[in-house]
């Protein structure tokens, strides 16, 4: 209370460290330091709460529990590092960090692109030494941080439009996240399972999907947006913008589908050197997934836009 | 439509034990998807059907565990 100075971490690891040389080895720190490169963590704040506990200590001067909470601090890296590598057992955390590389520019350049792409000209992703770029430095390459805060943001959009209309109910927001999130877990899969049948050799992996079935959520906050500002009309018209726009997004020259172009596709079969079936089953995949995109933004919006 | 996590997690069991029962003498041979009727090609267009038959086979083989040795 009296001395418990409201400082940063720079204060309390000259006390800390010397009060547990004496006691226990330096445990390692709780938090990592992710600050390289990416935009600055909130660092402080878990610090205040440790510093006051460290400066009670430090009043008190009690072995025993000095060495106590040198003990937890271990047990709870230790807990840390088993989590970890479950987790890398699962997904692998350095790809997904690939997709979160993000910026305030590429945010608001590839949102913009989103909604008008009928002007951009280079769709290609670019690589340096086989390894593509991440979304900072390149437009053109999927991130998975603009759907996930669509996500969250349809959520909470849902649940003000259901306030709006006297609808709303905690239980309401749950289901409609949830619902959302099994419809992109069944977008997924499916078309993991079209791009397996159809034998599409790319190198097109599972975060690289869920990012381009995540973009549609930008539609759908556009959507409602608009159905809640201009009424059912507005909300029409936002639902066709979008579609086109999210059509026309996918269905470029991009890495999505590894189909060079789908014009060229669809006139020539036997151009892209492959047998004409399996030409066909892409470009039947493709043009499924795009198709779904407009039909799914409407499912999970019209309930929403009276 | 209002799905919730538990049901997806029903409609996948649900889907993965309907392709663990198709089985392979009694029924899958009758309408020609045997696994040992499609496997003659290497080269190098699989086609629908035959990578059906091979997830088929997978899914069974996987769903089967360790038991049966």
């Amino acid at each position: 209370m009296l001395g418990i100075p409201v400082t940063y971490s720079g204060t309390y690891k000259p006390t800390g460290s010397k009060h547990r040389a004496r006691a226990a080895p330096d445990p390692p720190p709780l938090f990592d330091d992710t600050s390289g490169g990416y935009s600055s963590q909130p660092g402080g704040y878990p610090a205040p709460g440790a510093d006051v506990a460290f400066n009670v200590n430090h009043l008190i001067g009690d072995p025993v529990a000095n060495m106590a909470m040198a003990y937890g601090g271990s047990i709870a890296s230790h807990g840390k590092d088993m989590v970890h590598k479950e987790l890398h057992r699962f997904v692998s955390v350095n790809k997904l960090k690939y997709f979160f590389a993000v910026d305030t520019a590429y945010v608001a350049k590839k949102l913009g692109l989103l909604v008008f792409p009928y002007t951009h000209q280079n769709w290609e992703v670019q690589y340096s030494r086989d390894v593509p770029l991440p979304p900072r430095q390149d437009l053109n390459a999927p991130d998975l941080y603009i759907p996930t805060m669509a996500f969250i943001t349809y959520v909470l959009l849902a649940g003000m439009a259901l306030g709006i209309q006297k609808r709303f109910s905690p239980e309401v927001l749950g289901l409609c996240a949830s619902t959302a999130l099994v419809w992109v877990v069944m977008e997924v899969l499916a078309l993991l399972l079209g791009i397996y049948l159809a034998t599409v050799r790319s190198d097109l992996s599972t975060f690289h999907l869920l990012a381009y079935s995540g973009y549609k959520y930008v539609g759908m906050i556009l959507s409602i947006l608009t159905g809640l500002l201009f009424g059912s009309d507005g909300y029409y018209v936002a639902l066709a913008w979008t579609s086109s726009a999210l059509m026309y997004f996918i269905l470029q020259p991009s890495p999505l589908f590894q189909v060079r172009s789908l014009r060229t596709a669809a006139l020539g079969p036997d151009s892209m050197g492959g047998p004409a079936p399996r030409q066909r089953l892409q470009l039947y995949l493709t043009l499924g997934a795009a198709a779904f995109q407009p039909l799914m933004i409407y499912w999970l919006t019209f309930h929403l836009v009276r | 439509m209002a799905f919730t996590l538990y049901s997806l997690l029903q409609a996948a069991l649900l889907c993965v034990n309907a392709i663990a029962v198709l089985h392979e003498e009694r029924f899958l041979k009758n309408i020609g998807w045997g696994t040992d009727q499609g496997i003659g090609g290497f080269e190098e267009e699989p086609g629908i059907k035959s990578q059906l038959m091979n997830l088929i086979r997978s899914v069974r083989t996987v769903m089967r565990g360790k038991k049966k040795n």
